[in-house]
C-alpha cells in the first residue's frame, strides 16, 4: 500500500528534470551554470540516484557538491552553495573544461539548429531586433566540455494570427553563441579539433532528441501526450527518427518527492509557459 | 602600485576616480555583492560613456544603462535569470544603438585578464572558433601552435581602467577580504589600472591578517566604508538579496526609459545624495533587519524569496 502522500503523477517539469538527469554520467565533473532551475534540480537528482560520485559544480557560486535547503530564483546566492565541500575559482572551472576534465555542461538557446548550434546573444542578423541576455560561459564550454545536454522549455511554436511560427528549433541561428556538430561553414567538430564531443541530447517539452552519426538532431522519445506530427509542426527543420522511438521514461514517485522537497517554491516552473505547467503524466 | 598608508575616503571621492569613457570592470555577479552604492554615486556624478567588461551580471549593468552611462557592453550575460527575466534597460539601450554590443564569454574574459596580469601581448584559447564571437571581435586572431600545429584563438590583454568592487572587510591600507564566491573580482583587481572598493566594515590590519587577505593592498587605489553598499544585491553574511526591492526596480525598468527615470532613478538615486538617505528610502532599519533574517534558519531564509 502506498502512503497517501506518495505522488501518483508527475508534472511536465518533473519529467523534464528526470530526462536531463538521465544524461548525467556517474563520476564526472558536471556544471550547471545559471538561470537554469530544471538543470540544477536534475544535477541534484542524478547525484541522489544513479550518479553518487558526480562532482557537482554549482553555477555562479562554483560550490562543489552543495546541499541547498531549497532552490532560489537567483543562482549566485549562498542558499545554493550551502554544504559545499569546497569551491572553485572562475578560472579553475574553465581551465578544467579547457583541459578536457569537465564531463558535461547544460546549455539552452532562443534558437537551436539541427546541428545543436545555439543563439542566446541576439535576434536579427543585419539589424539587432532583440538583444538577448547573452551566453555566459556557453561559447567556450560548448567547444571544450566532453558532452553537452541541450534543453529548452519552448519548443512549441504556436502560429500567430497570420499563421507564422517563430520556431525555437530553427533552420538557421541569427548568431552562433555556442557550437554544435557543424559550424555555419559546414565544418565538423573533428575538423575544428574541439576538445569536446558536442551535444548528445536535446530535452524539450515535446520530446527528446539525440544526434545521429552525422551530428544531426534525431527524434528519440516523446511525452505521452505528444505525437510526431506535433513535433514536426513545431520544428523549423526536417529531422530523422530513431527506429525505437518510444515514450519518455517517467520518474519514480521517490524521484518526484525529492524534486518537490528541493524546490518548495516551484522555481523550475518559471521556465515553463503556463499551459505547459498544467501538463501531468500518471506514474506506473 | 598603490602604497599609501591610508586610502580611506568618502563615497563621492572614491567614485571620482572613474573617468568619462573609462573601461570599467564591475565586481560581484548576478545578485551577489554588486557595488551598487558606488554605481549609484557614479550616476549622480554623471560619469558616462563607460565601456563595461564582465562575466554574468544583472541589476548593476542594467542600472547604468538606464541612467545612460554606458557606451559599450562586453559582458557575457546581463539579466535577472528566472527571477525577473530579461534586463529591460540593458535591452533598450542595446536595441536603440546607445550601447554598442560586444558580448564576450567567461573564459575569453579570464584569458584576456590573465594576459594583462602577466604582462603578455595575448593568451591562447582552443574554443570560440566557429562562433559568432569571432566576427563580433575583430581583435581576436588565430595562430598555429608552434608545438602542435593546432589552430588556436589568441585574445589581447584586457586592462580595465578601473575595477569597482564591494568587499566585506578592508583596512586603511587597502587590503580587502571577501567572504564566499569572489567571482572575477581577484582577476579584475590584478588586471585593472585602478581598483576602488566599498567595504561593509573597515577593520584593523591585524583583524584582516587573521581572516585572510583576498586582494592585497598594493592593487587598491582607494576604499570607502559603505555598509549595505551592495544593496539590493546580497552581501552575506550581513544581508541577503532584497528580492522585494529588485521586483520594484524591475517593474519600473519594464515601464520604459522615462518611467524608470521618474519612478526609480529619481527616488532612489538622484533624490538620495547620500547612501544614508538611500537606506532610508528603501525602508530603513526595518527593511535591513528583514534581510538579516536569513540567519534564523531555512524557513526565514525561504520567506525572503516568497
Amino acid at each position: 500500500m502506498r502512503d497517501r502522500s506518495t505522488p501518483t503523477a508527475c508534472t511536465l517539469g518533473e519529467a523534464m528534470i528526470t530526462q536531463i538527469a538521465s544524461t548525467i554520467e556517474d563520476g564526472i565533473v558536471a556544471f550547471h551554470g545559471f538561470g537554469s532551475p530544471l538543470v540544477q534540480l536534475a544535477l541534484h537528482l542524478a547525484k541522489r540516484t544513479h550518479a553518487l560520485n558526480l562532482v557537482l559544480v554549482a553555477g555562479a557560486t562554483y560550490g562543489v557538491n552543495p546541499t541547498p535547503p531549497f532552490l532560489t530564483p537567483t543562482t549566485n546566492d549562498w542558499v545554493m552553495n550551502r554544504g559545499a565541500e569546497c569551491h572553485l575559482d572562475i578560472e579553475e572551472l574553465f581551465d578544467l573544461a579547457a583541459s578536457g576534465r569537465v564531463g558535461r555542461m547544460f546549455l539552452s538557446g532562443l534558437q537551436i539548429d539541427r546541428w545543436g548550434n545555439m543563439n542566446v546573444t541576439r535576434l536579427g542578423q543585419e539589424r539587432l531586433q532583440l538583444k538577448l541576455p547573452g551566453g555566459g560561459g556557453g561559447c567556450n564550454l560548448s567547444c571544450d566540455v566532453r558532452y553537452v545536454t541541450i534543453w529548452t522549455t519552448a519548443h512549441r511554436a504556436p502560429p500567430d494570427p497570420k499563421g507564422r511560427r517563430r520556431f525555437r528549433l530553427v533552420e538557421d541561428c541569427d548568431f552562433i553563441t555556442s557550437v554544435g556538430h557543424r559550424t555555419a561553414e559546414g565544418k565538423t567538430r573533428s575538423e575544428m579539433r574541439y576538445r569536446g564531443r558536442g551535444p548528445d541530447s536535446i530535452v524539450t517539452e515535446l520530446g527528446v532528441f539525440d544526434f545521429d552519426e552525422s551530428g544531426h538532431a534525431r527524434l528519440a522519445a516523446l511525452y505521452p501526450d505528444v505525437d510526431v506530427a506535433e513535433v514536426r509542426a513545431n520544428t523549423g527543420f526536417e529531422f530523422p527518427m530513431r527506429a525505437d522511438l518510444g515514450p519518455v521514461p517517467l520518474p519514480t514517485p521517490e524521484m518526484v518527492e525529492f524534486i518537490r522537497s528541493l524546490d518548495p517554491l516551484r522555481i523550475h516552473e518559471r521556465e515553463l509557459r503556463p499551459e505547459e505547467r498544467a501538463r501531468s503524466f500518471a506514474l506506473a | 602600485m598603490y602604497t599609501q598608508t591610508d586610502k580611506r575616503c568618502d563615497l563621492a571621492s572614491l567614485v571620482a576616480n572613474v573617468g568619462e569613457g573609462d573601461c570599467v570592470a564591475i565586481g560581484g555577479g548576478l545578485s551577489w555583492r554588486e557595488p551598487m552604492a558606488a554605481l549609484r554615486e557614479l550616476v549622480r556624478q554623471n560619469i558616462g560613456g563607460l565601456k563595461l567588461v564582465g562575466s554574468a551580471h544583472g541589476i548593476d549593468v542594467d542600472l547604468l544603462c538606464g541612467a545612460g552611462a554606458v557606451a559599450l557592453s562586453a559582458e557575457s550575460y546581463v539579466g535577472f535569470e528566472q527571477d525577473f527575466g530579461m534586463a529591460p534597460n540593458y535591452r533598450r539601450a542595446c536595441e536603440s544603438g546607445a550601447v554598442a554590443v560586444r558580448d564576450s564569454c567567461c573564459y575569453t574574459l579570464v584569458q584576456q585578464l590573465r594576459a594583462a596580469i602577466a604582462g603578455l601581448s595575448f593568451m591562447p584559447i582552443r574554443s570560440v572558433r566557429g562562433t559568432g564571437f569571432m566576427q563580433l571581435h575583430p581583435d581576436y586572431k588565430t595562430m598555429l601552435c608552434p608545438y602542435t600545429g593546432e589552430e588556436l584563438v589568441v585574445v589581447p590583454p584586457l586592462q580595465p581602467d578601473v575595477a569597482i568592487l564591494h568587499a566585506h572587510y578592508g583596512d586603511a591600507h587597502g587590503n580587502l577580504h571577501i567572504e564566499g564566491p569572489p567571482v572575477a573580482d581577484i582577476l579584475f583587481a590584478k588586471a585593472a589600472k585602478k581598483v576602488i572598493a566599498t567595504v561593509e566594515r573597515v577593520v584593523p590590519t591585524e583583524r584582516l591578517m587573521d581572516i585572510g587577505v583576498t586582494i592585497p593592498y598594493f592593487y587598491v587605489t582607494a576604499l570607502a566604508e559603505v555598509p549595505y553598499g551592495a544593496h539590493p544585491t546580497a552581501c552575506y553574511p550581513f544581508y541577503a538579496y532584497d528580492r522585494r526591492h529588485t521586483a520594484e526596480y524591475h517593474r519600473c525598468a519594464s515601464e520604459g526609459a522615462e518611467a524608470f527615470r521618474d519612478l526609480y532613478l529619481q527616488p532612489y538615486v538622484y533624490g538620495c545624495p547620500s547612501h544614508a538617505e538611500y537606506l532610508e528610502a528603501i525602508g530603513g532599519a526595518e527593511a535591513l533587519q528583514r534581510l538579516a533574517s536569513w540567519q534564523q534558519g531555512s524557513d526565514a531564509w525561504r520567506d525572503l524569496y516568497a
